[in-house]
């Protein structure tokens, strides 16, 4: 009975080892996946981006848990590329994803605990949430779509109002859980509070609507959040007098929006540990941050140069993101580790007890096991650009050539961009957006 | 146990098999709220509401009294002023419906609609034959124009379980020729969302 029982046990971590062996290796697929695309996108290959991608959906490279993560890609490479209207398609089925995550699923938490949080939904990070919206804005802006651009500038609003809400206990705070009930972020240690792009997108949109009070109290909110973004960045922010006109909607006709650098990597660092017979192998997730060539951004349009601030870095608010995550990522890593390590280890005894070779080969299986089953989630939105800058100026009627000029820190020109603009008495708001992505 | 485990297997997978998106053609009255969003419901009740109300308050009997003629009613532009993306010509072709088939409101084409109207009368003077050209300069000018907007707010938990969302919408009859308001109808629609914590 007892021989029956333990070669039950043996089979099972075979097929166990097998099992969670293919599933890592799907992880290790989506994961080349995503360096290709970054790699096409900081390249700014926007068209190509879109093939990969096209590519990966028909391969099912990002599975059903990976949805929300291939429409954020989706959806920033094809706004670059200048589809717009495909573009919020697919941020809006992002967000939608997202909301639908509320609901956690048992069955993949129990997965996660098991094997490894690559089996957990990619559910979206807050700022990425909040993103969404700015580049659906953008997206509405560019096709002259006002009303769409307002409905994504209130839905800005409306998400950092919640997580303020979220953030200074203006209730009691259940935070989101995970099914392991163990909740996922602690948002207290977040020092980033709101998005100054988004707040700044939004800002702009009600002032050129006629909604004053809106726009005034948008304007408010971006003071608030370039100041709390100071404590996280690695560059100059902008200064006040840079904003202040911000709420004249007569002072400027065109938007520059400018995007450098690109989000952070993320690379896995393993431990393995033999304690006696057992063997644990512990992998976690680690962000780093890419250093962007860029130091300024200067605008020449109508005889006049403008030098214009960088006014979020999307990629240090990431950091801050994942270094309030890192704690209950570790502790579920640990557990998962060592949960495995004694499973593991207790079939291995059982194997002993048939023989030897039994022993050897269940403890090579679990061995196996661990290493193809443990690994870190390295998923994250990889074309999400590193830093947004932005600027408004005005442009007197008639055509004007507006040029863009990426500068490194000797004031060289690394990257420039001219595009064409005929102002008239009509024109409300012309957008200049561009990225370079070093 | 092999063999049961075998025939289980064999079931499922042939289940898996036969399973196809299931395709029902329902009822367009019948309700349907999925996310909690605003939808074709909300359209509908709205539709509905305004329809019965603009054709039953004073404004029209007071029109036709005074002017012995059906009222000419251009619908305008309604804004939307929610969180989402709402296409509120659903609401206004229902109502340019309801107005031309009840006989007592005149509708004539939108200011977008004009636009290529007025273009084919350009090229008919051109290139159509003289007998079936139409005559520029003959359009009927409105009395009235439709304008109004949709609104929301939206109030959710600190722990986004439960959500409530009030849309409001508003429209308005306009006298062009005095500005004065003849007709406003409002419509209100609120609705609350509970979130499921877990699925399978």
């Amino acid at each position: 009975m007892f021989k029956n029982n333990s070669s039950y046990k043996i089979k099972t971590l075979i097929a166990l080892g097998a099992i969670s062996t293919l599933m890592a290796c799907r992880s290790y697929v989506l994961d080349d996946a995503q360096g290709d695309l970054k790699t096409a996108f900081i390249d700014g290959e926007f068209n190509y981006s879109a093939d990969l991608l096209s590519k990966f959906g028909d391969k099912d490279v990002y599975k059903s848990k990976d949805q929300v993560l291939y429409n954020l890609e989706y959806g920033t490479v094809l706004h670059f590329a200048g589809m717009y209207d495909s573009s919020s398609v697919l941020f809006s089925n992002a967000e939608n994803q997202i909301d639908n995550l509320y609901s956690k699923s048992i069955s993949r938490g129990v997965a996660s605990l098991l094997l490894s949080d690559n089996n957990l939904e990619y559910d979206g990070n807050e700022y990425e949430n909040i993103y969404l919206n700015a580049f659906k804005a953008l997206n509405y802006m560019h096709l002259k779509d006002y009303d769409g651009a307002l409905v994504e500038s209130r839905r800005i609003a409306y998400k950092m109002e919640q997580l303020d809400i979220r953030l200074n206990g203006l209730a009691t705070v259940f935070e989101k859980a995970d099914s392991t009930n163990i909740a996922n972020i602690d948002l207290k240690k977040v020092n980033t509070q709101s998005s100054a792009m988004g707040r700044y997108l939004s800002t702009v949109l009600f002032a050129k609507t006629g909604k004053k009070d809106d726009a005034r109290i948008e304007f408010d909110r971006l003071m608030r959040s370039v100041f709390e973004q100071d404590k996280i960045r690695r560059f100059y922010g902008p200064e006040i007098k840079d904003l202040q006109d911000l709420t004249d909607a007569d002072s400027y006709n065109v938007l520059i929006s400018a995007f450098t650098g690109i989000s952070p990597q993320m690379r896995e660092e393993s431990f393995r540990l033999f304690l006696d017979d057992a063997y644990v192998k512990f992998s976690i997730p680690e962000m780093w941050l890419y250093d962007t060539q860029v130091s300024n951004i200067r605008v020449k349009a109508n005889g006049e140069e403008y030098y214009i601030h960088m006014l979020e870095e999307m990629d240090t608010v990431a950091l801050d993101v994942f270094d309030a995550k890192r704690p209950i990522i570790y502790a579920r890593a640990l557990a998962r580790s060592v949960l495995k390590a004694a499973g593991t280890s207790k079939l291995t005894d059982a194997a002993e007890d048939k023989g030897e070779g039994w022993g050897i080969l269940a403890w090579l299986f679990g061995f196996l096991f661990q290493e193809a089953s443990e690994k870190a989630d390295l998923r994250a939105w990889q074309t999400m650009p590193g830093q947004s800058w932005m600027h408004v100026i005005n442009l007197p009627e008639g055509e004007h050539d507006v040029t863009l000029q990426y500068l490194d820190a000797k004031d060289r020109v690394m990257f420039e961009e001219t595009k064409t603009y005929n102002i008239t008495g009509n024109t409300r708001l012309e957008v200049f957006e561009s990225i370079y992505s070093y | 146990m092999r063999r049961t485990a075998l025939l289980s297997l064999l079931i499922l997978s042939t289940l898996m098999a036969c399973k196809s998106n299931v395709i029902n053609r329902v009822d367009p009255a019948s309700t349907s709220d999925l996310s909690g969003q605003w939808n074709d419901t909300d359209a509908r009740l709205v539709s509905e509401e305004m329809i019965t109300d603009a054709l039953t308050k004073p404004w029209l009997v007071q029109h036709n009294r005074n002017e012995q003629k059906p009222p000419v009613v251009i619908v305008g532009y309604v804004r939307n002023e929610t969180q989402e993306h709402i296409d509120t010509e659903v609401i206004t072709k229902e109502l340019e419906r309801a107005f031309v088939n009840s006989g007592t409101v005149s509708v004539v084409a939108s200011q977008q609609e004009r636009a290529d109207i007025r273009q084919e009368r350009e090229e008919q003077q051109v290139y159509a034959s003289e007998e079936t050209t139409k005559q520029m300069a003959q359009e009927l000018g409105a009395d009235y124009m439709m304008i109004g907007n949709i609104s929301s707010i939206v109030d959710e938990a600190p722990n986004r379980k439960d959500l409530t969302i009030f849309y409001t919408v508003n429209l308005e009859m306009v006298n062009v020729e005095t500005n004065q308001k003849v007709w406003i109808g409002n419509k209100k629609i609120k609705k609350t969302v509970r979130r499921r914590n877990y699925r399978g």
